[in-house]
């Protein structure tokens, strides 16, 4: 196979990247499309929750095809069909059709797994964790560039803004199909193709150990994308008193306050992300099993352990904030937010650590599998958070759904040999020979 | 996957780089979050951009 690891994975993270951009570009100009378009506070919602609608479906179609027909033509079609879309919505008119134009437009977040696959193709072992790290941490840094640059680039043209992003697409898409390389080996490539069928499916998404996983990133990357939504709505409504006390004043100032304090902790999530894949693959070459029950005899047993003290950490902080909240002290619970913004990132590097050690022949499918149900949580923890106390809304989530997630974990990954043997149905059933 | 011993496996020359580059992302969120902070806290404004 042509190409070098190291230029792969520059493709795909820029790839990613500029996917992530578009994903999130339709929020960076909300406010102008609300302008244009007279929009209502309920309308806007609507648009914003829409940018995760295709996600958890999208992700598990994406991570399939990738082992199927490759990565790099998967985020090709991904790159080059999100950006035709993108280009027709610049021109659109009506804003029912621009709606759904940008629901579209919203799939180029699916290419997440798509590029773990493809990383997953081409990097060993030892150093797994650090290259899926920088390639997702990296890409979803686009996010962040998105609303700090598009707004100055383009001010309020969000017509202008879909239209270059759209063909700048294309351009990607082209390279991606131009250098891009499936795997480092055909022998790996084949394998891959083979295990891409149902039956390759029904099992990963009946195996303990990958339902584990897929709740461990619902516990990282869904709560991530469930505080990016909750958070200004918290800080605006828990500490409003605290926020005016700063010397913002008004609605607007509030806004600002609380949207930073949000802002902070998704900055750090992303940012914080390939370290967590370099301390994933520092645990395995130092052999460090610190946790009880977890396996400690399997190949990749430390990275197991780096992923259970992660998704601890979360809980703890989690149960911080509603401390911190509830005696009202506003640099403590952004102190705790920071620190849970990292240990975030703790958790979604430590889970794209482990998930193309688990399944190497089915990497895609385990991304797609984890990567996207997962996203879920997203949805579900804000309307937790939205039923309680502005304050007992994380506790709820802690005890009553990360503590059983965790226990979970340490359960599934308590075997010493094959974790992936383990499942709801035997092998033969999820159609594997024994 | 390559399952050679993973613990005594040698780093590639790439990895160095990619070392560099993570510690990079590191000092730019820990730039970025203090400057934000410091710059609410005291009430000046917020993240960069959104003074």
């Amino acid at each position: 196979m042509r190409g070098h690891k190291v230029e792969q994975l520059g493709i795909a993270t820029v790839g990613f990247f500029w996917c992530f951009l578009m994903w999130f570009s339709t929020a960076a100009f909300s406010p102008s499309i609300a302008a244009t378009y007279h929009l209502t506070i309920k309308d806007l919602g609507l648009l914003a929750s829409s940018a995760i609608w295709m996600a958890p479906v999208g992700r598990i179609v994406a991570g399939w095809a990738s082992d199927r027909f490759g990565a790099p033509r998967t985020f090709a079609a991904i790159l080059a069909g999100c950006g035709l879309v993108s280009i027709a919505s610049a021109f659109t008119t009506s804003y029912e059709l621009l709606f759904a134009e940008r629901v579209v437009v919203a799939i180029a977040g699916v290419s997440f797994v798509v590029g773990v696959q493809h990383v997953a193709q081409w990097f060993d072992a030892h150093e797994i964790g650090t290259a899926e790290g920088l390639y997702a941490g990296t890409g979803n840094v686009g996010a962040g560039v998105g609303a700090l640059l598009l707004p100055r680039i383009f001010g309020t043209d969000y017509r202008s803004a879909f239209l270059w992003l759209g063909m700048i697409a294309l351009v990607v898409a082209a390279w991606y199909l131009w250098r891009g390389s499936a795997a480092k080996t055909m022998e790996r490539r084949d394998a891959v193709r083979c295990g891409g069928d149902l039956r390759g499916m029904v099992f990963v998404w009946t195996r303990y150990i990958a339902i584990a996983l897929m709740l461990a990133y619902a516990m990282s990357f869904g709560l991530e994308i469930a505080l990016n939504a909750w958070l200004p709505g918290y800080f605006a409504r828990g500490f409003h008193d605290e926020i005016l006390a700063l010397g913002f004043t008004g609605v607007a100032g509030i806004q600002i306050a609380a949207g930073t304090f949000a802002a902070v902790v998704s900055f750090n999530a992303s940012l914080f992300r390939p370290f967590a894949g370099f301390m994933s693959d520092l645990f395995q070459r130092k052999g460090w099993t610190p946790l009880p029950f977890i396996a400690k005899e399997l190949p990749y047993a430390p990275r197991l352990h780096w992923l259970g003290i992660a998704l601890i950490l979360i809980m703890l902080s989690m149960i911080g904030l509603t401390v911190a909240g509830l005696y009202g002290f506003l640099p403590l619970s952004i102190a705790v937010l920071v620190a849970l913004g990292i240990f975030v990132s703790f958790g979604t590097g430590g889970t794209f650590a482990l998930v193309p050690l688990l399944f190497p022949d089915r990497p895609g499918i385990a991304a797609g599998f984890i990567g996207g149900i997962s996203t879920v949580g997203g949805i579900a923890y804000p309307l937790i958070f939205a039923s309680v106390n502005a304050h007992v809304g994380y506790l709820y989530v802690a005890l009553y759904m990360f503590a059983p997630f965790i226990l979970f974990y340490f359960w599934a990954a308590r075997y010493e040999r094959h974790p992936q043997e383990h499942g709801l149905l035997g092998r033969a059933l999820a159609g594997q020979r024994s | 996957m390559n399952h050679v011993d993973i613990r005594v496996a040698p780093h590639e020359p790439w990895y160095k780089y990619g070392v560099a580059v993570l510690l990079f992302e590191i000092a730019v969120a820990i730039a970025v979050s203090g400057y934000s902070l410091y710059m609410t806290f005291n009430g000046l404004g917020g993240f960069p951009g959104k003074h």
